[in-house]
């Protein structure tokens, strides 16, 4: 390909002004998904240098942004799949937390709060996310990761397990892990806490 | 045998799996049966939809921009120099 066509396909893309145009919206991207602020520091840094090597590849069919968003989502991926394998091994130590809420004959011991709230009155509370992250940051990482993909990515559960490397069955049980104790980690932190939150 | 009768430790887990995929018929008919007689089930099934709903908002990105701190600065420059390195590499400046 000789310079000059080059040169025309990639019109459009500055990769010098992405950190400044882009930076904040990708590390925010990442942040919301990796919870971790270097790894989310880290994964934008790896889109930047991929875009940059890929710019031949942009066809103008999206916008700068969308494009980099796009790279940026199969880095996040790549961070789940390369960490699930280190941490595959690690013993599960959340299931044994959900059978505590239930009596032997399967009863809740003590049963949910009444809500009075609705997602978007939430998530105008500041530090109802900040609780939330930190509930999130409480289980175990694949199971955080399960829930993040489905829940934010909406991802199918089989896709969840081409990434995690697991089952159906596992992942089902992981998302109800996740869940359980993310509610019940919001409602003791949260519910309980705020005034007009539970009734 | 009761297969419809679910105690709330079984409903809890299928109310979760039902939002992740579409379950046998008897399942669905044994979780609303409990679900209008058990109110701390029904509490239970309609905050985890109210989680999804939470969720789903942070996928938006006005909110999601608006709640998270910017790219601190030093990573920034880091970047930045890191980027700067790969253009030149990729365009070593000819005369």
């Amino acid at each position: 390909m000789n310079e000059s066509k080059k040169e025309k396909e990639v019109q459009g893309l500055d990769p010098k002004l992405w950190v400044d145009q882009y930076g904040d919206y990708l590390y925010a991207f990442a942040l919301t998904r990796l919870v971790d602020r270097n790894a989310a520091e880290d994964v934008v840094q790896e889109t930047f240098v991929s875009a940059l090597h890929s710019m031949k590849n942009f066809r103008g069919h999206s916008s700068e942004k969308t494009w980099l968003t796009s790279i940026l989502k199969h880095k996040i991926l790549d961070h789940f799949r390369k960490k699930s394998r280190e941490e595959k091994h690690h013993f599960e130590t959340v299931g044994g937390n959900i059978r505590q809420l239930f009596d032997g004959k399967g009863h809740w011991k003590e049963g949910p709060e009444k809500w009075k709230t609705s997602p978007k009155k939430l998530f105008e509370q500041k530090e109802f996310l900040k609780i939330f992250y930190a509930c999130l940051e409480e289980l175990s990482r694949r199971v955080a990761k399960a829930f993040v993909l489905r829940e934010i990515d909406g991802l199918s559960t089989e896709e969840i397990c081409k990434v995690l490397d697991i089952s159906a069955t596992n992942c089902w049980v992981m998302l109800y892990r996740a869940r359980t104790l993310l509610r019940q980690c919001l409602e003791v932190n949260w519910f309980e806490e705020s005034a007009d939150g539970v009734s | 045998m009761h297969h419809w009768m679910f105690n709330c430790g079984e409903v809890t887990r299928l109310v979760s799996e039902s939002l992740d995929r579409k379950l046998p018929l008897h399942q669905r008919m044994g979780i609303r049966i409990h679900l209008f007689m058990c109110k701390f089930c029904a509490r239970y099934s309609k905050q985890l939809k109210l989680l999804r709903g939470v969720m789903r908002l942070a996928a938006e990105e006005r909110i999601v921009t608006d709640f998270f701190e910017p790219l601190p600065s030093d990573a920034k420059t880091r970047i930045q120099g890191v980027l700067g390195r790969e253009i030149e590499d990729s365009h070593p400046l000819k005369s």
